[in-house]
């Protein structure tokens, strides 16, 4: 070909600048969204001390505490699969809110509204002042209530089960 | 550095991007150096300054990368056609021009997008309206896609592709919960009760109506892939989306058997260098041209200005359609495999921070609607850039923002604005 005599060395020098320089900006962008999943993995890890669904194989759950795996099954929920299990055992906020635990996509949800939290051998449930309430075994919770194996706990549409 | 410094920032490498490409076309063209292209770099950043200014006021929280991505798209497509004919070069920068201000207008005046939930029916209709009208107006190729007015053509399914994707989000942030809910599970797979399950097949009618009406495969493909993966964010049920693409498939299998013009061009893909369809009118010269072209620029490009665009000695273009639909096919002549990774690279991050635009948006509306556009876009890339190499059927849709032509550039940047109104709520402290 002719053309391959005429290249001109400045013109491929400025074929790999330009290069370069969409590179050099690719990795610049790339570098953030490398930071976000980053950041996204240690926002899931569980805390070492937590049970975990995820880590709770034989072996490497502290003795003792291999039965006791406490959850919160979902029975229906917005945007969620029913079935899906959530550990409860360190004790979890539910509300509508980002700084919730389980997050509820439900309008009659309050941002923070129920939490469950772990007293002595026991996970107790309390309302956290929700506007629309919450309700276990079909009651409307007045104060907090330990849970058992079986309950069912109601919010808006929302129903979990609890489960060992 | 802040959000907003960072963006400022990223604007360089575009301004950068533009002058080097105008450098080196200057040089293969007339041998020599002009300080011409450091004018038309200074004016781009200057564009893309004022249009960074505008955000920084209007939007402070907005996701600092989305708008240097789009800026270097926009650059490399203006060089790359300034290359290829520099009378269009002119209605390129017209059109970033009015794309600018269509992406200022819907971030001043559209800032609270959620008012769009309101009119969801009228954008709706709206949208098929912008579908079908090329079919009144005459086929290019035997698709209807564009219409032609008055010297100028207008590719409305560039912009019916935003209302769809607001109609669907709206609509399904809705539906979702009781298309999920009464749902059963028949061998595995999640069945919604048929009369939630009628709109779906609702919109799947309407995509392979559209498949008839318009006669594109790709631009098909894109709409009903798009709604594919909204139903899928919506309902985390991957049972849809398999039945989904399956019930396309099939819609797609009868057009492409039935309608000539779509079964040539799936005839064309899969034999490009048979003899007999080389050689037919509309057979696989175009497909088998994109080939020779990409193969000759290998892996790191002639160089610009140096593609061999038409036969010399004559005006017959060698490439059909190079500034359009095709012009993929000559920026990896020119700058190879590493250019043309280079650039597909830009559109997977844009499609990067779309979806976290959508993960970190705190309603289902925002998280759906940038879902949605985030991949109607990267299905619009797809489709053309699967054409091109060969990876499905080759069928007109732009490269976005690179591609010339005005309603392609205005469209998507009103798609950015978007994402980046979405991003700047969802990032918004408290």
């Amino acid at each position: 070909m002719p053309y391959a005599a005429l290249l001109d060395p400045a013109s491929v020098a400025l074929k790999f600048g330009f290069l370069a320089v969409l590179y050099l900006f690719l990795m610049w962008v790339a570098r953030s969204a490398l930071k976000d999943l980053r950041r996204g993995v240690t926002a899931t890890e569980l805390p070492p001390d937590a049970t975990g669904m995820h880590a709770a194989s034989a072996g490497l759950a502290p003795e003792g505490l291999d039965e006791w795996e406490p959850r919160l099954r979902v029975e229906q929920a917005m945007g969620m699969r029913s079935g899906d299990e959530y550990d409860v055992t360190g004790g979890v906020v539910l509300g509508r809110g980002t700084l919730a635990d389980i997050r509820l996509e439900d309008p009659f949800a309050s941002s923070r509204h129920a939490r469950i939290v772990p007293q002595g051998d026991v996970l107790v449930i309390e309302d956290l002042d929700s506007t629309n309430g919450t309700y276990l075994n079909g009651t409307r919770l007045d104060g907090p209530q330990p849970l058992h194996p079986g309950d069912r706990i109601r919010i808006g549409d929302n129903e979990f089960s609890f489960v060992h | 550095m802040s959000a907003r410094n960072r963006e400022l920032f990223g604007l360089i490498p575009a301004a950068l991007l533009v002058t080097a490409g105008f450098t080196a076309i200057f040089i293969q063209r007339s041998a020599q150096v002009s300080n011409v292209s450091l004018t038309y770099g200074a004016l781009f950043l200057g564009l893309c300054l004022a249009a960074h200014v505008v955000v920084r006021i209007v939007l402070p929280y907005a996701d600092p990368y989305l708008l240097p991505l789009v800026a270097v798209l926009a650059g490399v497509g203006i060089v790359m056609i300034y290359r290829i004919d520099d009378t269009f070069a002119r209605g390129q920068v017209i059109s970033f021009l009015i794309g600018l201000g269509f992406f200022l207008g819907t971030l001043v005046f559209l800032r609270d997008y959620r008012v769009l939930e309101r009119y969801r029916y009228l954008i709706a209709l709206g949208s098929i309206g912008l579908l079908v009208l090329p079919r009144f107006s005459g086929s290019v190729n035997g698709a209807y896609l564009a219409i032609h007015a008055g010297g100028v053509t207008f590719q409305p399914a560039e912009f019916a592709k935003i209302g769809i994707v607001v109609f669907l989000a709206s609509y399904l942030r809705d539906t979702r919960q009781v298309l999920v809910m009464g749902a059963r599970r028949v061998l595995g797979v999640t069945i919604p009760p048929l009369k939630h399950f009628g709109p779906l097949l609702v919109v799947w009618g309407a995509a392979m109506l559209m498949l008839f009406v318009i006669r594109d495969l790709g631009s098909s493909l894109m709409f009903f892939g798009a709604f594919l993966s909204i139903l899928y964010v919506a309902t985390n049920r991957l049972s849809f989306v398999v039945v989904g693409l399956a019930m396309f498939a099939l819609g797609a299998w009868a057009v492409g058997t039935h309608v000539p013009h779509v079964h040539s061009r799936i005839e064309a893909w899969q034999h490009p260098f048979n003899r007999r369809l080389y050689e037919a009118q509309g057979g696989s010269y175009q497909v088998a041209q994109l080939l020779f072209a990409q193969a000759d620029g290998g892996v790191l490009g002639r160089g610009f200005g140096q593609s061999l665009l038409q036969i010399p000695g004559s005006s017959a273009n060698l490439l059909p359609a190079p500034r359009t639909d095709l012009i993929y096919a000559v920026i990896v002549n020119e700058i190879g495999l590493v250019g043309a990774c280079g650039l597909l690279g830009v559109y997977l991050l844009i499609v990067q921070r779309g979806f976290k635009a959508a993960v970190l948006a705190r309603d289902s509306f925002s998280t759906l609607l940038a879902a949605g556009l985030t991949s109607v876009f990267a299905l619009q890339v797809f489709v053309i850039v699967g054409g091109v190499t060969k990876l499905i059927p080759l069928t007109g849709v732009t490269l976005p923002f690179v591609s010339y032509g005005g309603s392609s550039i205005v469209a998507n940047f009103a798609l950015v604005a978007l994402l980046l109104l979405v991003s700047d709520r969802a990032r918004r402290p408290g």
